[in-house]
């Protein structure tokens, strides 16, 4: 009965001007997001694609000593001044979800020294649009997509009881809660026929890691959930019997709450009552704690180089001693910069776990985790991204390491011999096992809220 | 309408509007409703601003004391070589706006230092977003964001049904059968919606001046009073825009539900849409390089130039052909190889960091120019430029930082040059030199540059006032009756 129902609330909705209206611009907005995102993800995998190819060259080139076949380079410049690009790949959907792709560098340079290890600018990107946001799939979900549900659902019944029409039906033999979810079933699944389509068949195509159609369905699982709480707050709110417009005020503000004022009223909760530990008084600590050792070793060198006035004539053994003495310097300020940057990193963690807790106050906030996890644009990834390129630069350093402290020579077999860095993507299961939680919360959230709308439909006033 | 106080109409032009905007004002005061979101619009504004504050002084006092612990770095760091000071560098600060309480801008999302150092340039590093949450990416409340995005809101709310209302009530022709001219009764309901907003906007006011006042920024002569001003003139103005708006849409909708439906969609593409999609077509016209880009084609120039031993050799081939016989006393061939790579490495960064920059500017220009279409947008510019916190603001500090950078080799690098020693890394100095090279002292542009980098915004502003008045003033000379 309840889908004979929706079938005929969905051709009633189908002449509906404002349902065509708010589905056009659903889908208008989707496919830009979706344009602009695919534009970005392959941009991104072109360069990537591009530093790739240029990483593993061994042409003559400065450094480089000798011509044809005999061609060396030196050790040091091999591992530390051309050092090794390791690049992260492009995230499974990242054409769905940009996330913090425009803040965290996906290329990091590995060198061989103790000190500037990992070398990494920061990800040029106008400020103004990390400020702005990214106007991608994520985006229309978490915001447009609860605003356009409210828009269609305003109105279950109201209008209907008010003109006399639903006493009318309900003479027939259907119940009031079969009616209201043939209402709800036709509306879910308008807007999400069209959102699925639309953001699985942009991440289609432009695939990316063999993990696609599980991601695909988690991210579908997402939208669902996440849905499916606005659904239920609709519904809630259709339940109490108010106007149409009372229904439509309502509902609007509650959008505005949890939608806007909400996560920015969280954000300005974490930022007064858990400040991020300041990177500010950390770099001078750094310089502080590090200051010795650094004088020390620069006037080490500086006696060093007053006893070998030019480079020419320093000879191998002189090569040698400066190799050693730059490397105790190094490790002697790298040890002391270490202290300071574990103790901060600490912090930072403690503080950004604190902050989290309170992203549980709003379904966007949540929401937003998810999706960015599951896309793979998340600030995790990231982490896992640095975290992979460290463990490399242990191998980088054990291979060359030894070589620049005797100031060898790399010939173009010993230099291809040198580890080389593969991104692991963290298996499908981690990921799936992390947002299960979140969404599982989300879904259980969703069911009570329309279970709440469904019994105060039992006392709904014709 | 009060109808005793109408009697005679020619003579009540003036009062009609009066009267109108106190009844108006009367009943949007005694809804519930009206009571219920505006104080909770007041109480966000006021809890923005005293955390604005708290955070904006923190992170100066922050800021100023790491300036001040650098420096005593710098002078204490003991005798050693010029050049070996050039490397040992020195970290500058970005100075906080004291207006950035009320307007943070773009400062989340830059770097918060430089690190300038011999024979590199780099750009400000950390920037507070990477270390924040990632839900911070979703937006904090500021007293910016509060008067920009929320209080619109609260003007659709009290606008939408200003003529629409009446008109579906059937008042709309009994009121002007009264003979209150058209114009009196665009006075009157713009009046009636702005008196209510003003009991938002004046304890706001009151109580953020108060509060940035007690809380007197670090520097009490910083000039932050034009730019303060400017920016309360921004927010009214915006204010001002959007009742013109709720009222001209309100006067030619079909209905108020109609009404509302417009003005919130106008109130979302303004506040969430125009902004990434504008930042997107700003890329589009003038995509900039990703950082692996632009690393690259730096080290790329940097791999063609001639290595150090080479330069050496060529600086003593030209001293060997006696090129240096008038100017070569005070020197020596490594000195000259030195200060001849070091400018050959200023002009590529600083050749590279310009054209990065100008692309940024492109960008910055091409998204202030959709304030064209979106008011809130170009309320936006303005107000991040005045509170010094926009992206100009940001290149000129970027500017200064390369600028002492450029002064501190030279001194540092002179005074290897004029050492006349044969061995050059064979000199060492100490305090004496270190305090030659003077504090980092960044003086923040004048409002009226601020204003002058924002022009478009505040012309588009200023054009948007006067087209949403003229078009408020022809909707309700036009609009039908019922």
């Amino acid at each position: 009965m309840v889908w004979f129902l929706a079938g005929h609330e969905w051709r009633v909705l189908k002449a509906s001007t404002v349902v065509r209206l708010v589905i056009a611009v659903f889908a208008i907005a989707l496919v830009i997001a979706s344009a602009l995102g695919t534009a970005r993800a392959e941009g991104e995998r072109a360069t990537i694609a591009r530093f790739t190819v240029s990483v593993p060259h061994f042409q003559p080139a400065p450094g480089m000593i000798g011509d044809g076949a005999n061609l060396s380079i030196r050790a040091d410049v091999a591992a530390n001044e051309r050092g090794y690009l390791a690049l992260l790949p492009t995230a499974p959907l990242s054409a769905l979800a940009i996330g913090q792709g425009d803040v965290y560098p996906n290329y990091i340079k590995v060198t061989a020294r103790s000190l500037d290890a990992l070398v990494s600018g920061d990800q040029i990107e106008h400020p103004l649009a990390v400020a702005s946001g990214q106007f991608d799939a994520a985006f229309v979900v978490l915001f447009l997509y609860p605003l356009l549900i409210f828009a269609v659902s305003f109105d279950l019944t109201a209008t209907e009881r008010d003109r006399g029409t639903l006493r009318m039906v309900l003479a027939q033999p259907v119940t009031l809660g079969e009616v209201v979810a043939g209402k709800m079933i036709v509306r879910v699944l308008k807007l999400l026929i069209p959102m699925l389509l639309i953001t699985v068949g942009t991440a289609l195509f432009a695939p990316a890691g063999a993990d696609f159609w599980p991601r695909a369905m988690l991210w579908a699982a997402a939208i669902v959930a996440y849905g499916a709480i606005w659904h239920g707050i609709a519904l809630v709110v259709n339940a109490r019997g108010f106007s149409a417009p009372a229904n439509a005020l309502i509902l609007a503000g509650i959008w505005l709450l949890f939608a806007v004022v909400g996560p920015s009223c969280v954000n300005l909760l974490i930022a007064i009552r858990y400040p991020m530990p300041s990177r500010v008084e950390a770099a001078v600590q750094a310089r502080a704690a590090t200051q010795d050792a650094t004088v020390q070793g620069s006037r080490q060198l500086g006696q060093f180089l007053q006893d070998h006035p030019t480079s020419g004539n320093v000879g191998r053994e002189g090569m040698r001693q400066f190799a050693m003495l730059q490397a105790q310097r190094d490790q002697k300020v790298a040890e002391r910069l270490q202290a300071v940057e574990g103790t901060f990193n600490a912090q930072l963690e403690r503080q950004r776990r604190l902050a989290s807790w309170l992203s549980v106050l709003s379904p966007t906030m949540i929401a937003q985790g998810v999706l960015l996890d599951v896309a793979g644009t998340s600030t995790d990834r990231f982490d896992q991204f640095r975290a992979e390129a460290a463990s490399f630069q242990q191998q980088w350093k054990a291979y060359f390491e030894p070589r620049v402290l005797d100031a060898a020579t790399l010939t173009a077999a010993e230099f291809a011999a040198a580890p080389s860095f593969e991104f692991v993507e963290e298996p499908f299961t981690l990921t799936a096992r992390r947002v299960a939680m979140p969404i599982i919360v989300m879904a259980i959230f969703a069911a009570v809220l329309i279970a709440i709308g469904f019994r105060s439909y039992r006392g709904y006033a014709l | 309408m009060i109808p005793g106080r109408l009697a005679p109409p020619t003579r009540l032009r003036g009062g009609a509007a009066l009267a109108i905007a106190v009844k108006d004002a009367t009943e949007i005061w005694r809804d519930g409703r009206f009571r219920w979101a505006a104080g909770l619009l007041l109480i966000l504004l006021i809890a923005a601003i005293a955390g604005g504050v708290h955070n904006q002084s923190q992170i100066a006092r922050q800021h100023a004391d790491a300036q001040q612990a650098e420096r005593d770095v710098w002078l204490d760091k003991g005798d050693m070589n010029p050049h070996a000071a050039a490397h040992y560098g020195a970290f500058v600060f970005k100075p906080v706006q004291p207006l950035s309480a009320i307007d943070p801008g773009l400062d989340p999302f830059v770097g918060v230092f430089v690190f300038l150092e011999a024979h590199k340039q780099q750009l400000a590093r950390h920037r507070p977003i990477e270390d924040a949450t990632p839900t911070r990416r979703l937006g904090q409340l500021t007293p910016a964001s509060a008067a920009l995005v929320l209080l619109p809101l609260l003007v659709v709310a009290l606008t939408f049904s200003s003529f629409a209302g009446e008109r579906d009530q059937g008042t709309l022709r009994p009121l002007l059968a009264m003979g209150i001219s058209r114009r009196s009764l665009l006075a009157g309901k713009a009046m009636g919606a702005m008196l209510p907003l003003a009991a938002v906007i004046v304890p706001a006011t009151i109580i953020g001046t108060v509060i940035l006042i007690w809380n007197a920024p670090a520097d009490p002569n910083a000039p932050i009073a034009a730019r303060a001003a400017g920016i309360g003139a921004v927010y009214l103005l915006h204010t001002l825009i959007w009742v013109g708006l709720g009222l001209a849409i309100s006067a030619q909708s079909k209905s108020q539900g109609t009404a509302l439906v417009i003005l919130l969609a106008i109130w979302f593409a303004n506040a969430f849409i125009m902004p990434p999609l504008a930042m997107a077509a700003a890329k589009w016209i003038d995509p900039s390089p990703s950082a692996i880009e632009f690393a690259a084609s730096i080290q790329d120039e940097k791999d063609s130039w001639p290595s150090w031993d080479q330069r050496v050799e060529k600086v003593m081939q030209r001293f060997l052909d006696g090129e240096f016989e008038s100017t070569m006393a005070p020197s020596n061939v490594e000195v000259v190889a030195l200060l001849e790579s070091e400018a050959d490495e200023t002009a590529l960064y600083d050749r590279r960091f310009t054209e990065l920059f100008q692309r940024y500017q492109r960008q910055a220009r091409s998204f202030e120019r959709v304030g064209a279409i979106a008011p809130t947008l170009a309320a936006r510019s303005l107000s991040m430029a005045l509170a010094g916190t926009d992206e100009a603001h940001d290149r000129e500090f970027a500017a200064a930082a390369a600028r002492y950078r450029t002064a501190m080799l030279t001194t540092l690098n002179g005074e290897l040059a004029s050492s006349g020693r044969f061995n050059t890394f064979d000199y060492t100095r100490g305090r004496d030199l270190w305090e030659k090279v003077p504090p980092f002292d960044y003086d923040v542009p004048s409002a009226r540059w601020a204003l002058s980098q924002a022009s478009w915004s505040a012309s588009a502003l200023v054009a948007w006032l006067l087209a949403i008045s003229i078009a408020a003033a022809w909707s309700v000379s036009s609009m039908r009756l019922e």
